[in-house]
């Protein structure tokens, strides 16, 4: 993008790297669809409750809907938000631009909101769906996610490879080129090798390998990434140590492909891959220690900035989620706790502390980082409702994740203790209720955070007209 | 240290490298372990139910001679044909039903499950290999999550009519349930009587085809 800046010498042209376009149209669209899959997802917990609002209607049969949360969170929300950062991040790291911002970027945009509609119309109104957990997507339309991810590895890949001729790459740059071959690979082999090559323990196996890669291999690769490169923007300061950027990487390379058969604990899945996957998840833990202690110690002296940048706060709130899941991890991996907490919400609990409280806060922070700035504002629009959303979203997901894991408590032994089934759903009631709670405050915390977008976007001059005006 | 940061060393050895070592480990070699367990296509299990006389097998005579005028429509007649054709319907809709996210089909060797979900006298197995290498368990059906009890060994649970009933409407016989109601697997035939119609037979036959390899012999259904 080219903008005309007025200086002392008359107006220049200057040729920006990131293109504003792409990067504005994939958040807010991340943004849409993180309000949508968080109003699917507690059309769901109605349902638990007892109470859903439309039952008997076909397409909004509740086993569909959840459907759409799931595979809605992975590509409406996840994929948009992490797409639109990195339209931001990667050339601004790498100094040169994506492979082609108007034709490839346009296709891009189009085609992965048009897959995400498809999958939609397919699951609710076509009941064509697949029973591959974070994969609902229909069979047919893998082919297309996986020619996406590749145009999508030549988009960033460009610029990555470019500044990998000069320079070794920035800690950012190894966790992107990883990734950008991870994905296509993971989305094919999670969606075609179950299916087509193998079936039974075999295909649960590589089930559970791809719901765990896709977050292990996509989600988490682009999002440590991504806090590689805007905490050490934000606060102005290197990274603590590079050694640890280097073990936390090739850690998360080798062992978390590893893991996946740790879904599918006491499976007949052979008890050789079973254990491991244990092991494989244990070492995991040292290697996401290492990144915390390293964002952490990159943090010390500067903790001051928490105070008043919300972005940054919605980052290390975050990063201490991600500690939480990953020490809670420790102990559910063993086959003590899978016992009792297998099956149960303790397991939903978990999985919406890191996908909620990690890698959905981190994004709402990279992107109200960026977000000001797309619009050449100074800040955004109220620092009430940036506070008010992240207080809600913060304590909701803290509460989400505390009633889970009690309520998962209480199923696990219920089951144990072999009372009628019907007692188990009972005594979930209460937790169940009190979950569409905690739904309804993440809702508001989103829509309070939306608002506020949408206020930065429209209202009020930019700099650059303010400037022009006062000139 | 340069080069282990450059592209082309970070995309070969992670990027490929670790990753098909992972898949060689974590699938590969749990496949070779499996591999001479034989893989049933449908028309397999279909005739396997015919020729063992399961209860499956019973319950789809069962549900041909409650519905005589659906079952002639969408099935024609009993055999392993529309046996097959059940079965195929019926697991489409399950899975598209999402009834796999509040239903597993897994029994573990652990917490007492072989008490819970087998049946005293009929089944006390844990789940194994075998038993789902075939066409309908390709994704696998274990599922993550259980709101509803697992539904493996589900044909030995309740009869058919139970089945009918509970899928029109749960509440009618699990009060307090929150499982949802699919009333349109159900059309009203020519009396004006609610009964399954193409999709509702297939995932009937579905559900008490699930475990009907394991009740031995096969049990007599109490007409009430
Ligand atoms: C929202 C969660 C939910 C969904 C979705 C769901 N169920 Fe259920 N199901 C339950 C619960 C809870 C029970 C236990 C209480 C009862 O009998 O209704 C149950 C019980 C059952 C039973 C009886 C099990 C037994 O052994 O007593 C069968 C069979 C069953 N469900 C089949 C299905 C089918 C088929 C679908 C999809 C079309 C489905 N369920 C979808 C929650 C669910
Ligand atoms: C407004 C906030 C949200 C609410 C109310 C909500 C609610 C729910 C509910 C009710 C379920 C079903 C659990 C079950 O089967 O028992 C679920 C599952 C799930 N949700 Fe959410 N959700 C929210 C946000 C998100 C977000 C943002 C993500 C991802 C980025 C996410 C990822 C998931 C995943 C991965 C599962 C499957 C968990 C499992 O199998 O146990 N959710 N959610």
């Amino acid at each position: 993008m080219a903008t005309n800046v007025a200086t002392a010498g008359g107006e220049v042209q200057v040729t920006n790297l990131v293109n504003y376009t792409l990067v504005k149209l994939h958040v807010a669209m991340g943004l849409i669809f993180f309000i949508i899959v968080g109003l699917m997802g507690f059309l769901y917990s109605l349902q638990l409750d007892g109470i859903y609002p439309f039952p008997g209607i076909e397409f909004l049969s509740a086993g569909r809907v959840r459907m759409i949360h799931t595979a809605g969170a992975a590509y409406g929300f996840l994929v948009n938000m992490f797409t639109g950062l990195l339209y931001w991040a990667v050339p601004r790291f790498t100094g040169y631009k994506v492979f082609n911002e108007k034709y490839l970027g346009g296709f891009m945009f189009i085609g992965l909101q048009a897959a995400v509609l498809i999958t939609v119309v397919a699951i609710l109104f076509l009941g064509m769906a697949d029973n591959v957990e974070w994969g609902e997507t229909p069979w047919w339309l893998d082919p297309i996610i996986v020619a996406w991810l590749l145009l999508h590895a030549i988009q960033f890949g460009a610029p990555i490879i470019k500044a990998s001729q000069k320079a070794p790459l920035y800690v950012t740059g190894w966790y992107i080129s990883a990734m950008l071959v991870w994905t296509p690979l993971v989305v094919f082999m999670g969606n075609f090798i179950p299916r087509f090559w193998s079936a039974g323990s075999g295909a649960g196996a590589v089930q559970s390998t791809f719901i765990h890669d896709l977050v292990g291999l996509y989600v988490t690769p682009v999002a440590w990434g991504l806090m590689y490169y805007f905490v050490p923007v934000i606060m102005k300061k290197p990274m603590w140590s590079h050694g640890l950027s280097l073990l936390g990487f090739w850690g998360l390379a080798f062992f978390y492909p590893l893991n996946g058969v740790h879904h599918y604990l006491w499976s007949p899945i052979p008890m050789f891959a079973q254990y491991s996957a244990v092991f494989a998840t244990v070492a995991i833990e040292f290697a996401v220690t290492s990144v915390l202690i390293n964002f952490m110690m990159t943090l010390r002296g500067s903790a001051e900035v928490l105070k008043y940048n919300v972005p940054l706060r919605y980052m290390y709130t975050g990063a201490i989620f991600y500690w939480i899941t990953c020490f809670q991890c420790a102990f559910h991996v063993t086959l003590t706790f899978q016992k009792v907490i297998h099956f149960t919400d303790w397991v939903t609990g978990h999985a919406h502390l890191i996908m909620f409280g990690t890698f959905g806060m981190w994004v709402l922070g990279m992107a109200e980082y960026v977000w000001p700035r797309l619009f050449g504002k100074e800040t955004m629009y109220s620092k009430g409702m940036s506070e008010g959303a992240y207080w809600l979203l913060t304590i909701g997901v803290i509460a989400m994740f505390v009633d889970l894991t009690a309520a998962g408590l209480v199923q696990g032994f219920d089951w144990i203790g072999l009372n009628p089934w019907i007692d188990s759903v009972n005594f979930s009631k209460p937790f169940w209720y009190f979950r569409s709670v905690t739904g309804i405050m993440m809702l508001t915390g989103l829509l309070m955070y939306a608002m506020n977008f949408y206020k930065t976007a429209t209202a009020g001059k930019g700099l650059e007209a303010q400037l022009r005006e006062s000139a | 240290m340069g080069k282990m940061e450059r592209f082309p060393f970070i995309v070969l050895v992670a990027g490929l490298l670790f990753f098909l070592f992972a898949d060689f480990v974590s699938w590969a070699l749990p496949m070779f372990v499996l591999k001479d367990i034989p893989m049933k296509k449908v028309s397999d299990l279909a005739a396997e139910a015919k020729a063992k006389n399961t209860s499956a097998w019973a319950d789809f005579e069962r549900l041909a001679a409650s519905y005589p005028e659906q079952f002639k429509k969408y099935y024609g007649e009993v055999n392993e044909e529309s046996f097959a054709k059940a079965l195929k319907i019926g697991h489409r809709w399950y899975v598209a039903e999402g009834c796999w996210n509040c239903h597993s089909q897994m029994v573990r060797p652990v917490s007492n499950e072989t008490l819970r979900f087998g049946i005293p006298g009929v089944s006390n197995t844990v789940s194994y290999p075998s038993e789902f290498q075939n066409e309908l368990q390709a994704p696998v059906l274990w599922g993550t999550k259980r709101i509803g009890p697992d539904l493996i060994r589900e044909a030995a649970v309740h009869n058919i009519d139970w089945q009918v009933a509970h899928l029109y409407n749960p509440e009618s016989t699990s009060p307090g349930t929150n499982m949802p109601g699919y009333p349109w697997f159900f059309e009203k035939d020519e009396k004006g009587n609610i009964v399954p119609n193409e999709r509702g037979i297939g995932l009937l036959t579905y559900i008490m085809w699930l475990g009907s390899w394991e009740v031995k012999p096969t049990k007599e259904w109490a007409l009430k």
